[in-house]
């Protein structure tokens, strides 16, 4: 379990949301998406924790999960803000703070201290209503009944997030991105939060304003000391704004610790993967940049052991092999499509012949040339084992019997798809969970070695 | 920054109350003082007006005539129509006219829109002249009469021999008669004056417009947004039961009605209306499903507000634009609908409606053809009218797609 950072605003432990699958009229239920699949993490006061991983991994799930907009499946989000502190489990074991067991009037008053930016400005607002009633709604929603006294502190709070008073009247289609953004802003501090939620704030607007309300967020956060969750695909915005950084693949989080810590010397094939991808202003500076090959695969089913081992480019070997790691990543990547039944040597044969009804003149080699370099596979591997297993499986494939080079292919086999990873401490909070930082590995050097 | 203004963050919600977050609204004011007299005018006439008339015959013959403000010398009797007519005419001031003077930016962003268009200009000028007169017009103008005497008068600058008219009102020159002014759009084959039946018809549209409205509104947006928010079994009846009705023969229905009671006009707006509203639920609904989806209704759901408000604030306002198109499209089809029935004769031929005149002159078509011409034009124009007006507003109440083009 993740340690407990010391009296934290907010802990999720063991936070999961699964949409259920159902089938036929009776909704019977047939499996589940586990969109956000058991994370923990804590956030101090004051301390922005950054989410960071690619479309679909589930960090707005684990957002709206967190904030109560959607009911978790299982888990505890316990919130000690708004003079919660100081309390202790129940007999049960349940725990006093947890937002997943709020009743409404806990719930109500939860608003009032934790808020959320969204992503789209332009659709973050009600469109015929002006800007102020959006934003003063919310004082109305929590009993406030003077008009005049909404109004007033509206218009103060336009003006300190840098729009002007008289702004109050307009509507949202009279706004620019960034203005909009300001006014989401202002609704979100309306209620004088402690906490708030950013769901990839500034990633829908152009780059030139993007720092403008990075800056401003920043701004804020200081002067009112609000905790922040800030979600992000762009790992330099997290760079920019978060104290830690959690990164998070396919519902479960890889790697978490001090921004500055994970992005100097980062732990997991993961993060190393997203930090590569940071454009970096400096033309000499040698950095390889890893492809991800693939797309994040569907949480429905995902991944045995480690779930980033269909895409790792330090997926670790077995120990009957030694091929370069390059290979050993063509080599795993080829048994999976092969697997998943979406390599037809026919189409290949097909695609490589001149006149498609007469496929006799493509002969076997040439389709089992075309896989090897369509799968980066190398004329020949250095390893003569996985080189004669490789060959067989083409030599199958290449005669149509896809069952057998399937057979002859789950020959190789890495640790990373049998062994779900445990968390391992690289002290000072930073965390990763891959089987490479296991103390008593044998699976060849950790990631990083300084 | 001045130093007195309250700000957001000094606000001690400790000393705030959950007070009850409905305000009432002065939309909401005036449809309540607006229903409590008519309340008020109704109780009068049934227990003083029509009453007294029951007790002078000795019997109640429920449709009888009875003058409501004979008291003040204005010989209206108010029917149950009326009463329809005058809600659907306070709700309609209150939550369409009231909020357009509210909101004036929004509405100087619509108008600036709308006003480029110039056939849904023309279209909201003709509809503004129909309702004003057809509303004014038969409380000042006397109901048309039958006079064989004036029979088949001619309008103004046409002429027709003179066999076909007893009396000609106008100049008879060469054997034939012209049109007067008397009789500004000439008399029907009984003698009635058009001009009067088309102003009494210009009502009679309005009133099949608005209470079908009425109807198809309340009854199609409860429905679509019930079945959306509540859901799964709910959702799954209400659907249904829509499913159910669109595929029920209305006409055959109204026939069978027809024959057991007799025609009547309020019978085929009531009946129509309440067959009529699958659609706009159906509508309202999947509108209401897609709207939740979006970031503005979740930020409303996060500040903690209630399924009602976000309902009412939320959802119903921003669907109300594609309700105003559909209505649109859906009014002019109520009023063809009644032309055609009395066309047929399957309406209520005593009620001066621009289908029982169109319907009249058909026989007369050969020397007196504006008989059915004139009343055709002016449902031709006022159909023309809601369907220019319909476009204009799909494009001018639809900010989305605005902000969708500048992207």
């Amino acid at each position: 379990m993740f340690p407990v950072t010391e009296d934290p605003i907010l802990s999720v432990r063991n936070l999961k949301k699964h949409y259920p699958i159902t089938e036929g009229i009776l909704s019977r239920q047939v499996g589940a998406a586990k969109a956000v699949d058991g994370i923990s993490f804590d956030i101090a006061e004051g301390e922005t924790l950054g989410l960071v991983g690619e479309s679909g991994c589930g960090k707005s799930t684990a957002a709206s999960s967190i904030i109560r907009l959607e009911e978790a499946t299982d888990g505890e989000v316990i919130f000690n803000g708004g003079g919660r502190g100081g309390r202790t489990r129940n007999e049960d074991g349940t725990h006093p703070n947890d937002v997943t067991k709020f009743d409404d009037g806990e719930l109500k008053a939860f608003r009032r201290d934790a808020q959320m930016i969204f992503q789209d400005p332009s659709s973050s607002l009600d469109p015929r209503m002006t800007v102020g009633s959006s934003v003063a709604e919310l004082l109305l929603v929590h009993g406030m009944t003077d008009k005049e006294r909404r109004r007033e502190i509206v218009e103060d709070l336009l003006e300190r997030v840098g729009l002007e008073a008289d702004y109050y009247d307009r509507y949202p289609h009279e706004f620019s991105g960034g203005q909009k953004q300001r006014i989401a802003l202002a609704r979100a501090l309306v209620l004088n939060p402690e906490f708030i939620v950013a769901d990839e704030p500034v990633s829908a607007l152009d780059v030139s304003i993007r720092a403008e309300i990075l800056s401003l967020l920043n701004d804020i956060q200081e002067e009112f000391g609000l905790s922040m969750l800030f979600i992000s695909h762009d790992m330099s915005v997290v760079r920019e704004v978060c104290d830690r950084v959690a990164v998070m693949y396919l519902g479960e989080i890889v790697e978490i610790g001090d921004t500055d810590e994970v992005f100097r010397n980062p732990q997991h094939p993961y993060t190393e993967a997203l930090l590569s991808a940071i454009p970096r202003p400096d033309p000499s500076a040698q950095r390889e940049n890893i492809e991800l090959k693939g797309t994040v695969p569907s949480p429905t089913n995902p991944p045995s052991g480690c779930r980033f081992h269909t895409r790792c480019h330090m997926v670790i070997q077995s120990d009957e092999y030694d091929l370069e790691q390059e290979r050993w990543r063509a080599v795993l990547t080829f048994r999976d499509r092969v697997r998943s039944g979406e390599i037809d040597p026919e189409s290949v044969r097909e695609a490589l012949a001149f006149d498609a009804d007469d496929l006799s003149n493509v002969d076997n080699q040439t389709v089992k040339d075309e896989l090897r370099t369509e799968f980066d596979l190398a004329e020949e591997l250095s390893d003569p084992e996985a080189e004669s297993v490789l060959q067989d499986a083409l030599d199958a494939l290449a005669e149509g019997r896809i069952e057998d080079a399937n057979d002859r292919l789950s020959a190789f086999t890495t640790p990373c798809e049998e062994e779900e990873p445990q968390e391992t401490d690289h002290g000072n909070g930073h965390l990763s969970a891959c089987l490479r930082n296991k103390p008593e590995t044998e699976h060849g050097a950790p990631l990083a070695d300084d | 920054m001045a130093t007195d203004r309250q700000s957001f963050d000094e606000i001690d919600w400790g000393q705030i109350d959950e007070e009850s977050e409905r305000e009432i609204s002065p939309n909401f004011i005036i449809v309540a003082i607006g229903t409590a007299l008519m309340g008020a005018v109704w109780a009068f006439d049934y227990f003083f007006v029509t009453g007294t008339w029951d007790a002078a015959i000795g019997m109640d013959f429920g449709n009888q005539y009875t003058p409501t403000f004979e008291v003040i010398g204005w010989g209206y009797d108010v029917t149950q129509l009326d009463w329809l007519f005058a809600f659907s005419l306070v709700l309609f001031g209150a939550y369409m006219i009231l909020p357009l003077y509210q909101n004036p930016r929004m509405t100087k962003y619509y108008w600036r829109d709308m006003k480029r268009n110039r056939p849904a200009m023309a279209s909201l000028g003709w509809l503004l002249f129909i309702f004003v007169i057809g509303v004014i017009g038969p409380a000042i103008i006397q109901a048309p009469t039958v006079d064989l005497m004036t029979k088949y008068q001619p309008p103004m600058f046409l002429e027709i021999n003179n066999v076909y008219p007893i009396n000609c009102v106008g100049e008879v020159a060469g054997g034939d008669c012209h049109g007067s002014l008397e009789h500004p759009l000439g008399t029907t084959g009984d003698g009635k004056d058009i001009f009067r039946i088309i102003v009494y018809g210009m009502q009679i549209s309005m009133k099949i417009g608005f209470i079908a409205t009425l109807f198809v509104v309340t009854i199609g947006s409860i429905v679509g947004t019930v079945a959306a928010y509540a859901g799964g079994l709910v959702d799954e009846v209400l659907m249904r039961w829509v499913d159910i009705q669109q595929s029920f023969p209305t006409f055959i229905l109204y026939l069978l009605i027809l024959y057991i009671y007799g025609a009547s006009l309020f019978l085929f707006i009531v009946l129509f209306s309440l067959f009529s509203w699958e659609g706009t639920a159906r509508y309202v609904r999947s509108n209401a499903l897609a709207k939740t989806e979006e970031e503005y209704i979740k930020a409303v759901q996060l500040s903690g507000a209630s399924t009602y408000r976000v309902i009412r604030s939320h959802i119903m306002p921003n669907s109300a634009s594609s309700i105003v198109t559909d209505i649109t499209l859906l009014i002019p089809s109520f009023i063809l609908f009644e032309a055609q029935f009395a066309f047929l004769g399957l309406g209520d031929s005593t009620i001066p409606s621009w289908g029982v005149l169109i319907a009249q002159g058909r026989s007369d078509l050969a020397f007196a053809p504006w008989i059915t011409l004139i009343p055709g034009l002016f449902l031709f124009f006022t159909i023309l009218a809601f369907n220019f007006l319909g476009d204009a507003l799909l494009d001018a109440l639809n900010p989305e797609a605005d902000a969708e083009a500048e992207q």
